[in-house]
Order: structure tokens, then C-alpha cells, then sequence
């Protein structure tokens, strides 16, 4: 089990030690752990579960903030790390973001949190909902609240009652004047283009996000028009199981507020939704560029903040691109980077230039990929759409709102 | 910014230097303790604040304790958890003082707000001071009994945090009965999985003493509290549902029916959202149906699609750690993942450890009807900005030729690197054509033509200036210049560093002489001569052997040097089954990421510091043995060239008793030879019993461990274990059989057997030895448990006199 937890800033100082079990561990560690680092060029490229020589280290790297925990005994890794995403997400659900700042700032907030979360080294309590109810947020309207009652404390006065029910997500019988359930889908379509143009691979993965403000214990249900697209599904806890073997049906009493309800993959997807050609010839040191970008098939919808990036490679001196839509920049560390936005009706983006290789080449032999980003609201293209959702014993009032979203994930047009 | 460690030492001006505002923060604590006036707990929160962000950057305010003691009357909640935070902290450097905080927090554990109750329990039990037990064992015992299911949680997670700090005083409290009537009778959820975690955790040290604890460690996995456990899978938190079912791998069903009915039960939790779930109730399926083999097939394609969307959709970190399980299931069974190769593609973005990862399962998964998109693919990415993938994929593609799925096309490819102008590019590629055409002699002409257009001057790495070497000398016939590309190579025999091409360029002119000898003549005379002169050991040996031997007779040397070829069929695989299998059975553990079985790299762990000082000693004993016996290794081989096998014998023979006579004198302490060796007592093994490996396999599953113990090895025992088979040869003798075994130097590892004589009844045995610290970890079961102490000294007295002469 997890003996300590380390929080550190990007530039390795420890912000933040909670020490789980008898078995101190001494901070030495965390020096070891950064030379570690330092050694492999940055954190995103050092991996995960790493052995020291006196202790296996799980590291997770959230904006610029590193999670890492030490054990000494065998465990499950994906406990570990599972458990620090959690930590991460709650941290920066709680206090509106992460960085440097915000943590040092809030620090007694943030031990309180990994009292509750996790005791022994063994996980307990990592669902917001719960947690929200142990040690209020430190929010504009608590401290409102505290300046007017006079009562600073961030601890509320009672325990969450969930954690004697039997549902464990919910808290109980939250009251709302305005019933309120909301449905989104957002989608993520990752696909690879190779260099011939063939779509070599295309998927989505999407995820059905609830936000819900639903007074009492609501029974909902959620169906779709075309479940069977579904490649594989992972539910929250909340999610009846029957229901969904037998009619495809998603069946459950929500979490209050916002939750991903579920996630899934389709598979074997036959188009995108915008083509990207690049063309690179090169010879007598030089190489021309020339890529284009358009609509391949019209949603109806419009595609929104379109960008291409990608990496030039090490052997070129220097580059001079031009678009005639959009802005191209050219970062430090050798990124090309485009912006588009939306296409014009009037003509296709395209973007050109040179690049110079060093002087000893004479054709380039490296090619970059491309990676191509993009947003289209209102619609989901897995094709995936809601049926319906239903309340068992509606409220009088009830709202109940939908949404679509796709946006690009990993999306690569390689040249 | 300073590093963590040095932030005591040299501050940045922002940060506080220390001393004198920890004295200041004193002042203030104290007039404070008194103080009654209203806004004290604000003022006071401040303070207590900074001291806690002292204590985070690593500021020692250890100093403070009296004060801040002083100041813990308080009704607030956030001053009581910083203060249980800074007394948690420093109680342990500070035993005397924490005897202050004793009275506060027994007050605390009987306030009424059932939150207090449970931090002020909390952290009593987190003090870890050995004197002030007695005071916990009243406040855990109320804690266990209270009305809120918070405190509960709280006093079963103390027990054992009592136990840690004082064993005895916990069992005598009676504590663990207390939490197995809990465990099976809370209402709480999470009350039953800290009981169910915490007796895990006790019975498991204790039943190395008590034959009680054993019995009880073995009834949690019975199928009552399996059945009990599963029944409420659902209304466990995800973690304790991990807990659960990494139980639940331990509990061997009685018949089949139970199997299904255990993997209908859990079959949804393969979709939970947490991963941890859903890789736990994988491991579940995997290890029931072990024995049923169409079963575990099915089980196969029904993990495989959740396992695969968990890479997709989680964080690089959780994906990773996904992946690395699938790598090993990909790795043993590679045709059920053959059509669902394209999620083993390469993303640009992936990290490398993720990329490498996936190359080698895209390695595995090819066959015929797969093979082509593959190896596409695998071209790509040889022309990847990074270059240690790009040459992984190389690689890849090689491995994939190897195994004999439409070579033709991807020869072409092969030879499409080489005219690639990439010198790492034609590196890697000349190494695989070379372990190509050993394989499929056949392709000699296509590769030969392409290969003869590659200037040596363009290739530098020593492995692939050895493969081109090789292949010169090899086919020298059909390459039109071979003969003048060599003798410009021994020409410039001074500047080529790597003793691995000189060896091959002395080899190579040999059989390039044999095929065109006026042509080569020369070249092998600058060679032969170039070659005795050189400084390194075996290129000088052979460069002797091979003059001596063209002295002796031309068509004895050809008959040595280049002598017909048979095609390789299968290229020796570097991670023995015995290892891959044993990964497997600590599926879901660190292992699987590691590609180690946990005895190679946890060992060191399981021990107390104590034990620390003796193995360092017993280390370089080790080392040294190694090392008498590899250099001995080395020779044998280079004489195996010259002597005849009489010769040899006695060579070995002689090499043997100098290593002995060598470890003797490093020692030089005046061990005894044979440290006090047991007595062997009165139990007749059976000489000649026999028992088939899946008879072992099952008894093995089923019965329970009658003695775990660990012993020492002498230093000759280890000096002596150079190989498995040495050990197994000396078990015999004392009637004593292996069954398996496997693993290298430092870490063996044996499965052995006994017969009781004229009686069926069976010992069995695992073996795990170390021979770099000298010890052995020995597990025995037996069908009699009555004998099984009488057969472990036996065991024992046998293992110790292994070595002696």
C-alpha cells in the first residue's frame, strides 16, 4: 500500500508530504526522483512506475504539478495511479484549477482532503460529491457566508449522509427549486491518415456527461436511438447493469451535480469530417511545402477552430511558411503551428513555403506529422443519438436540456 | 529554486531562514494559550497555519510542541486538524512531549460531534509511540463499538495501526475477533473492507507464530466469506472492491458451477469506470479458469475489448500501466488480438516507454493475414523524428520476417532502409538482413546485390559493421569486390575500436581466401599478421589459431572455418516461459510493469534493516564467487577450440577446485566447512517417487502452506549453484526430486517433491534462492501437515550440506 505522498512544483520542490504509514519516508526520495527526471530530458518522458532503489514510485504530471507516491510492497499499479488522477481531479475541482500558487495557498484544504481520501495507504473516500460535504470548497460564497455568520470554520457541522446509504454517490435529498437535468455528448475522434491518403484508422471515443439538480432520489432513465454502434461501454458505479445487458436502457439514480455518466468507442469509422494534404519534395538542399485543408463532408454544422501543428525536423536550418488563411507561427523548439479557425466559403486554406536543410543534405528523409485540431458543436459524429430520458415521479417543473460536441483527438495526417 | 533537501540549508530570500521566526511563532503561540478573548481562534489559525507551512517546506519547528499543545483547546475544527496534523508529525522524534497530547485527544474521542470523534481517534492512533499504548487500547475499543460508522472506520484502521506499533498489546486487547464479528456483521460497507483489509494485514504476520492465525488467514478466503464479500460487491467503494476481489483470486472454487456462477456475478464490473476494477476482476477471470482451457479462451476475447478501451480512454499514465498487462496477454496468447492490431498503432504524440511497448505487441500479433499492413505501417514510423523508436520499428519488422509470414514483401522493404541514406537507418537494416539470410539462405541473391552497393565508410556502428563484414566473407562469391572491400578494411585494422568486427574481419578474409584465394592471399596475410599483434585476447587467440591451423593442413582449416550451413529455424527467445508464467500469476502487480516476477526485484524489501548489515557481507562473497567461475567459463571455451575432450575434463576438473580452493581463501575467516548442520530425524522419504507435473500443479493450488521459512546458504552452496541443474543432481541424492525449475544468476528457483516412504503421501516444495545474498526462501505443503515440520528439516539438513564435498 502507498507509504507517502509527495506533492512537488515544476521545479522540484516539495510543496506538500503526507506521510501514510509508520514507514516514514524520508524526503531524500524526491531528490533522487528529480534527478531522475532531469536525467530523462522532462517528466512527460519518464515513465510512470518507476523502481528506486528503495522504493517504486508512481508519478502523475498535471500541470506542472507532480503527484508522486511511494510504496515499498507489491500493489496493484493501476491503484496507485488511479488514485492520484483522483487526487488531482478533486484538488483541482476544489480549488478551481492547479498550479503553484493555488496549492501553497491552500495547503491546510488540500491535508484535509488526503486525510479523508485515503488512511493506512489504502484509498477510502474519492467521490466529490461526499468529499464536498466533509470540507466545504474554499468558494466566494463560504467565505461570504463566513463573513456574515461570523463562523469561519470549513467543516460542516455534520456528516455526509452517504456514507451510511446505501448509494453511495449521492448525498442525501438535496432540495432544488428549479429541476434541472442536463445531457451532453462529447465525442473524440482519433484517426491516422498516412501518407497515400488512406484513412488508416479512424475511431471516437465518446463520453455522455450529466449535470443534474434533481431534488430527492430521481430514478432516470436514458435511452438511445442506436445503442448498437457501441463498440464497448464503461459505466459510472451509478449505472444499473440488467438493463443495459438486456434492452440497452441506461438506468440509474445520478450523483448530484456534474458527472460522466458514461463512456464508449466506436470503432471502424469511414470518413472525417476535413481532409488534410500535404505534399513535401525536396532535392538540392530545399524542400517545398505545400498543404491543404478543406470540408470533406458537410454536417451541416460548422467546423470551428481549426489548427495544424507539427514538428519540423532537427535538420532544418530555417523555414518560411505562408497561408493565405489563418496565422502560422513557429515556435521555439521548432513546432509550426497554424491556425485557421473556420474555413472561408470562398476559397481553400492553404498553406506553403521552404525549408532549408543543413548543408550537407541534399533530400530529407524525416517527414513530420501532422496534427490536425478542430470542434463542430451540436453534433456527434459517431452518429450516436439520445432517445430520451425519462424521470420516474417527474417534479412538477422539470428541465431537461441536450447537447453535442466532436472534437478532434488525436488526429495525425502523416507526410 | 533550491531542491527540496538543500531548502533547509540555503533559503531563497522569500523564504524564511528559520530560527528566529520559529522563536517569534513561540512568543506568540504562548501568550495566545492563555487567551480567552474573542478572535483568539482566528489569530490563532494564522499561526497555526504558518507553522504547518514551515513544517511542508521542511522547516524543523519541532521546537514548538509544548506551545502548540498548550494552545489545543479549541472548539474549532481546522485549528484541532492542524494541530492533530502537527502532532502527528513530530510525536515520534518527540516521545515525551506526546505525552501532552494524549489528554486532549482521549477528550476528543468522547466529544460529541462524531467527526471529531473519529480525527481525534485518527490521530491518536497515528502517534506511533511505543510508550503510550495503553492509552490507545480504551478509545479503540469504544471506537469499534460507536454508534456512527465514521468513528468504526476509523477504529478498524487503528487497530492496525495498533498492532504495527505493539503486536502484543493489540491481540491481547483481543482486537482482531472483534474485527472479524465486524467484517461479518457491519452494516457499513466501508467499515467491512478496512476490517477486511487490517485482518488481511494481521493474520498474515502473525501466522508465522500462531497456528491459530493461519487457520483464521485461511478461512477468509472460505466460500462463506468469499460468498458474503461478493454478494455486496456493489455497494463497496471502488478501492474496497479491488480488495475484494484480489481476494476473491485466492479462493479455489470446488466445482465448475462456482466459476461461472463467481464470473456472472462480477461480469459488470469489467465496465466499471475505475481501472483499478476492472483490471482486478480480470486478474479474477483469469486465475478461475487456469485449468479450464476453452474457457480461459472465451475469457479472453470477453477482457480483451474493456482492456482496450481503457488505453484509449484514460490518462498517458493509467494507459500505460493498461497497456503493460496487455503487452503480457498479447505475449501469451498472440491470435486473439491478431485482428485488433491497428489499436497497437503508434500515435506521434505517445511517450516512447508507451511506443516500444506497442511495437512489440504489433511483433506479435502478425501473421499471414495481417502481416502486410503491419509491416506498412512499421515503415512509417523508421522514418520517425525519434530516433530509438525509428530503429525499434526496424527491428520490428525483422522479428516479424523471422517469423515467416510473407518474407517476400517485406525483404523488399528491408532493402528499400538500406537505400534509405540514414546511417542508422542502414545500421539496423544490415543487422536484419544479416539474421534474414542465416534464416533463408535462399534470398542470398536479391539481399547480395543491394548489400555490395553499401560503402563500408558509410556504416560505423560496430554491430552493423560486423553483419556487412559477415556477409562479405559469406558470400564472397557473388560479390564482385568483396575481396578489395576487405583488404581496405585490414588496412585500416588500427583505427577500427570494436574487438567484435576485428573478430568478424579475421573470420571473414579466412573463408573469402577459401572461395577466391589469389585475390585474398594478401589481405589474410595483413589480417593473420595484424591479428596476432592485437592487444585484446580473442582476436589475438584466434588470429594464432587460425595460422596454426593453415599450417597444418588448408583443407582441415576450410573444414572449420566454412564448413556447410544449415538455416537457422528459430532464433533462441530471451525471457524463458518459466519467468513469462510466473508474471503472469502476479497479474495486476508492479511485476507485469516491470517484465520481472516480483522475487527478482522485491527481495530486498520483505527484509528488516537488521538483516541488512549480514547480506552486505554475504554479497561480495557472492560477487566473487561469480566472478572466479565466469572467467573460468571464458577460458574453457577458448581452450575448447585446441584440446581434446580428455584434456578438457581434466582442465575443468582442476578450474573447479581452484574456484573452491579460491572462495576458501577469500574468505579466510575460519568458517566451519559445514555450518551446524541438523540432524537428519527419523522420516524415510521414498527414493524412487514419482508425481506428473499436473498432479503437482493441482495439489500445489490446493493445499495450504505448512511452513514458511527462510534459510541461509553456506558460501560453497552458493559457489556450487552456477546452474539449476547442479542443485537438482544434490536434492536427488537425498530422495528429494525437482518437478520445474528455472531462472539465472542471482535468483533460481525450484519446485521440489518427496514421497513419504511405502505411503502416498506428498511434500511439495518452492524453492526461490538467491545466491547473491545467500538465502533461501523455502514454502513446503504437504498432504500429511502432521509430518510436514519432520520433513522440512529434512529438507533443511539436505540443502545445507549442498556444496560440500
Amino acid at each position: 500500500m502507498l507509504q507517502c505522498i509527495f506533492l512537488l512544483s515544476d521545479s522540484g520542490e516539495v510543496m506538500l508530504e503526507k506521510q501514510l504509514t509508520g514507514h516514514r519516508v524520508d524526503r531524500s526520495i524526491c531528490d533522487w526522483f528529480w534527478d531522475h527526471v532531469i536525467s530523462q530530458g522532462d517528466s512527460l518522458k519518464s515513465q510512470p512506475v518507476i523502481a528506486s532503489p528503495t522504493h517504486y514510485l508512481f508519478q502523475v504530471v498535471r500541470e506542472g504539478i507532480t503527484f508522486l507516491a511511494c510504496t515499498q510492497v507489491e500493489m496493484p499499479p493501476l491503484m496507485g495511479i488511479e488514485f492520484l488522477c483522483r487526487v488531482s481531479d478533486v484538488l483541482s475541482d476544489y480549488l478551481g484549477g492547479l498550479n503553484e500558487d493555488v496549492i501553497k495557498d491552500n495547503f491546510v484544504i488540500v491535508y484535509e482532503l488526503l486525510d479523508e481520501m485515503i488512511d493506512n495507504g489504502f484509498p477510502l473516500t474519492t467521490e466529490p460529491n461526499i468529499l464536498r460535504e466533509m470540507i466545504a470548497p474554499p468558494n466566494i460564497v463560504s467565505k461570504v457566508l463566513s463573513v456574515v455568520t461570523g463562523n469561519s470554520s470549513n467543516v460542516s457541522d455534520t456528516l455526509p449522509g452517504a456514507t451510511g446509504s446505501c448509494i453511495p454517490w449521492r448525498a442525501a435529498d438535496p432540495k432544488y427549486a428549479n429541476n434541472e437535468v442536463y445531457v451532453d455528448l462529447v465525442e473524440e475522434m482519433d484517426a491516422v491518415i498516412n501518407r497515400d491518403g488512406v484513412l488508416v484508422k479512424c475511431e471516437v471515443y465518446g463520453e455522455v456527461r450529466v449535470n443534474s439538480h434533481l431534488s430527492g432520489l430521481p430514478d432516470l432513465t436514458l435511452s438511445f436511438a442506436n445503442p448498437s454502434i457501441l463498440d464497448d461501454v464503461r459505466f459510472h458505479p451509478c449505472v444499473r447493469f440488467r438493463p443495459w445487458e438486456s434492452h440497452q436502457i441506461l438506468s440509474f439514480v445520478p450523483p448530484d451535480g456534474e458527472f460522466k455518466l458514461m463512456s464508449y468507442r466506436v470503432k471502424k469509422l469511414k470518413s472525417t469530417p476535413i481532409y488534410v494534404k500535404p505534399q513535401l519534395s525536396s532535392d538540392a538542399g530545399k524542400c517545398r511545402v505545400n498543404v491543404l485543408v478543406g470540408i470533406r463532408n458537410d454536417h451541416g454544422k460548422t467546423i470551428d477552430s481549426i489548427t495544424l501543428q507539427f514538428q519540423l525536423p532537427p535538420c532544418i536550418l530555417s523555414a518560411d511558411l505562408t497561408s493565405n488563411t489563418g496565422t502560422v507561427n513557429i515556435l521555439g523548439n521548432k513546432t509550426c503551428s497554424w491556425s485557421i479557425g473556420r474555413i472561408p466559403k470562398d476559397k481553400t486554406p492553404s498553406l506553403s513555403g521552404t525549408l532549408v536543410l543543413e548543408s550537407e543534405l541534399e533530400r530529407l528523409h524525416v517527414f513530420p506529422t501532422f496534427r490536425v485540431g478542430f470542434k463542430i458543436m451540436g453534433v456527434a459524429l459517431s452518429g450516436l443519438q439520445i432517445d430520451k430520458l425519462d424521470l420516474k415521479t417527474a417534479p412538477s417543473r422539470l428541465y431537461k436540456g441536450f447537447r453535442a460536441l466532436t472534437r478532434a483527438g488525436e488526429f495525425e495526417v502523416r507526410s | 529554486m533550491a531542491p527540496p533537501a538543500q531548502s533547509q540549508r540555503s533559503q531563497s530570500p522569500s523564504q524564511p531562514s528559520g530560527k528566529s521566526e520559529v522563536s517569534d511563532l513561540k512568543l506568540q503561540l504562548r501568550q495566545l494559550a492563555g487567551s480567552r478573548a474573542p478572535g483568539v481562534d482566528d489569530s490563532k489559525r494564522e499561526l497555526f497555519k504558518k507553522v504547518i507551512s514551515y513544517m511542508t517546506i521542511g522547516i524543523d519547528v519541532s521546537s514548538l510542541f509544548g506551545e502548540m499543545v498548550m494552545c489545543s483547546t479549541t472548539s474549532d475544527i481546522v485549528l484541532k486538524k492542524m494541530c492533530y496534523l502537527y502532532v502527528g508529525n513530530y510525536a515520534k522524534v518527540n516521545p515525551d512531549l506526546a505525552l501532552l497530547t494524549i489528554n486532549f485527544l482521549q477528550r476528543d474521542c468522547h466529544d460529541q460531534d462524531p467527526m471529531i470523534r473519529g480525527l481525534a481517534l485518527r490521530s491518536l492512533c497515528s502517534l506511533r509511540v511505543a510508550n503510550l499504548v495503553e492509552y490507545l487500547v480504551g478509545p479503540l475499543g469504544s471506537g469499534l463499538k460507536d454508534s456512527n460508522s465514521y468513528v468504526r472506520m476509523v477504529a478498524v484502521i487503528g487497530v492496525l495501526k495498533l498492532y504495527h506499533i505493539s503486536a502484543s498489546t493489540c491481540v491481547d486487547a483481543d482486537f482482531p475477533s472483534t474485527l472479524k464479528h465486524l467484517m461479518l456483521n457491519d452494516s457499513d460497507t466501508q467499515v467491512v473492507a478496512n476490517c477486511l483489509s487490517s485482518l488481511q494485514e494481521i493474520w498474515s504476520a502473525e501466522a508465522s507464530t500462531s497456528e491459530e492465525a493461519s487457520r483464521e488467514r485461511e478461512a477468509l478466503i472460505s466460500k462463506p466469506v468469499i460468498y458474503y464479500l461478493l454478494n455486496r460487491i456493489k455497494e463497496f467503494s471502488e478501492w474496497a472492491q479491488c480488495l475484494v476481489l484480489e481476494l476473491v483470486t485466492k479462493y479455489v472454487p470446488s466445482e465448475s458451477s462456482e466459476i461461472f456462477d463467481i464470473m456472472n456475478l462480477l461480469e459488470d464490473r469489467l465496465q466499471h469506470a475505475n481501472g483499478a476494477v476492472v483490471l482486478a476482476t480480470v486478474k479474477v477471470f483469469l486465475q478461475l479458469t487456469l485449468s479450464m482451457t476453452d474457457v480461459h479462451q472465451q475469457v479472453y476475447e470477453r477482457i480483451k475489448a474493456p482492456l482496450l478501451t481503457l488505453v484509449s480512454s484514460g490518462s498517458p499514465e493509467q494507459s500505460y500501466a493498461v497497456l503493460s498487462h496487455l503487452h503480457l496477454l498479447v505475449m501469451r496468447a498472440p491470435y486473439v488480438f491478431s485482428s485488433d492490431y491497428k489499436h497497437f498503432y503508434c500515435q506521434y504524440n505517445e511517450p516512447s516507454y508507451v511506443k516500444r511497448l506497442k511495437l512489440e505487441m504489433l511483433t506479435a500479433v502478425a501473421n499471414e493475414s495481417n502481416t502486410y499492413e503491419i509491416v506498412t505501417e512499421l515503415c512509417e514510423y523508421a522514418a520517425n523524428v525519434d530516433i530509438p523508436i525509428a530503429r525499434e520499428s526496424i527491428r520490428a519488422v525483422g522479428k516479424i520476417a523471422l517469423q515467416q509470414y510473407d518474407v517476400n514483401a517485406i525483404v523488399d522493404r528491408l532493402l528499400q532502409f538500406l537505400e534509405m541514406e540514414k546511417d542508422y537507418v542502414t545500421a539496423e537494416a544490415l543487422v536484419l538482413v544479416k539474421d534474414l539470410l542465416r534464416k533463408y539462405p535462399q534470398w542470398s541473391h536479391d539481399c547480395i546485390a543491394v548489400v555490395g552497393n553499401i560503402s563500408s565508410k558509410n556504416v560505423q556502428e560496430p554491430k552493423a559493421k560486423a553483419a556487412l563484414i559477415w556477409m562479405l566473407g559469406e558470400y564472397s562469391q557473388d560479390m564482385q569486390d568483396a575481396p578489395y572491400i576487405l583488404e581496405s578494411l585490414v588496412e585500416n585494422w588500427d583505427e577500427e575500436h570494436s574487438a567484435e568486427v576485428r573478430l568478424h574481419l579475421l573470420t571473414a578474409v579466412m573463408k573469402c581466401f577459401f572461395k577466391r584465394p589469389p585475390e585474398t592471399q594478401s589481405a589474410l596475410g595483413a589480417a593473420l599478421a595484424a591479428g596476432v599483434a592485437d592487444f585484446h585476447q580473442d582476436v589475438h587467440d584466434r588470429a594464432l589459431f587460425y595460422y596454426r591451423i593453415l599450417r597444418y593442413n588448408v583443407s582441415v582449416a576450410e573444414r572449420v572455418v566454412n564448413p556447410p550451413k544449415q538455416a537457422v529455424s528459430v532464433f533462441a527467445d530471451t525471457q524463458s516461459s518459466e519467468i513469462k508464467d510466473r508474471i503472469f500469476d502476479e497479474f495486476n502487480s508492479l511485476s507485469v510493469l516491470y517484465q520481472k516476477p516480483s522475487y527478482m526485484f522485491t527481495d530486498k524489501e520483505h527484509r528488516g534493516p537488521l538483516e541488512f548489515a549480514d547480506e552486505l557481507g554475504n554479497l561480495s562473497i557472492g560477487e566473487a564467487a561469480d566472478n572466479v567461475v565466469s572467467s573460468q567459463r571464458v577460458e574453457e571455451n577458448d581452450k575448447d577450440l585446441l584440446l581434446t575432450t580428455a584434456e578438457k575434463e581434466e582442465t575443468r576438473a582442476g578450474h573447479s577446485q581452484q574456484a573452491s580452493f579460491g572462495i576458501d581463501d577469500l574468505l579466510g575467516l575460519g568458517m566451519p566447512a559445514v555450518p551446524n548442520v541438523p540432524s537428519p530425524p527419523q522420516l524415510k522419504l521414498n527414493t524412487k517417487a514419482a508425481l506428473d507435473p499436473s498432479t503437482f500443479q493441482q495439489k500445489w493450488r490446493q493445499l495450504p502452506i505448512a511452513l514458511s521459512q527462510e534459510l541461509s546458504l553456506s558460501p560453497q552452496a552458493v559457489a556450487a549453484l552456477t546452474a539449476p541443474q547442479a542443485l537438482l543432481r544434490h536434492m536427488q541424492s537425498h530422495s528429494i526430486h525437482c518437478i520445474a525449475s528455472g531462472g539465472q544468476s542471482p535468483n533460481f528457483k525450484f519446485f521440489f517433491f518427496a514421497q513419504k516412504y511405502e505411503e502416498s503421501s506428498n511434500y511439495l516444495v518452492e524453492c526461490i534462492i538467491n545466491t547473491s545474498s545467500g538465502k533461501a526462501q523455502v514454502k513446503v505443503k504437504a498432504d500429511d501437515q502432521s509430518t510436514s515440520q519432520a520433513f522440512s528439516t529434512l529438507f533443511e539438513s539436505a540443502l545445507s550440506k549442498f556444496g560440500t564435498p
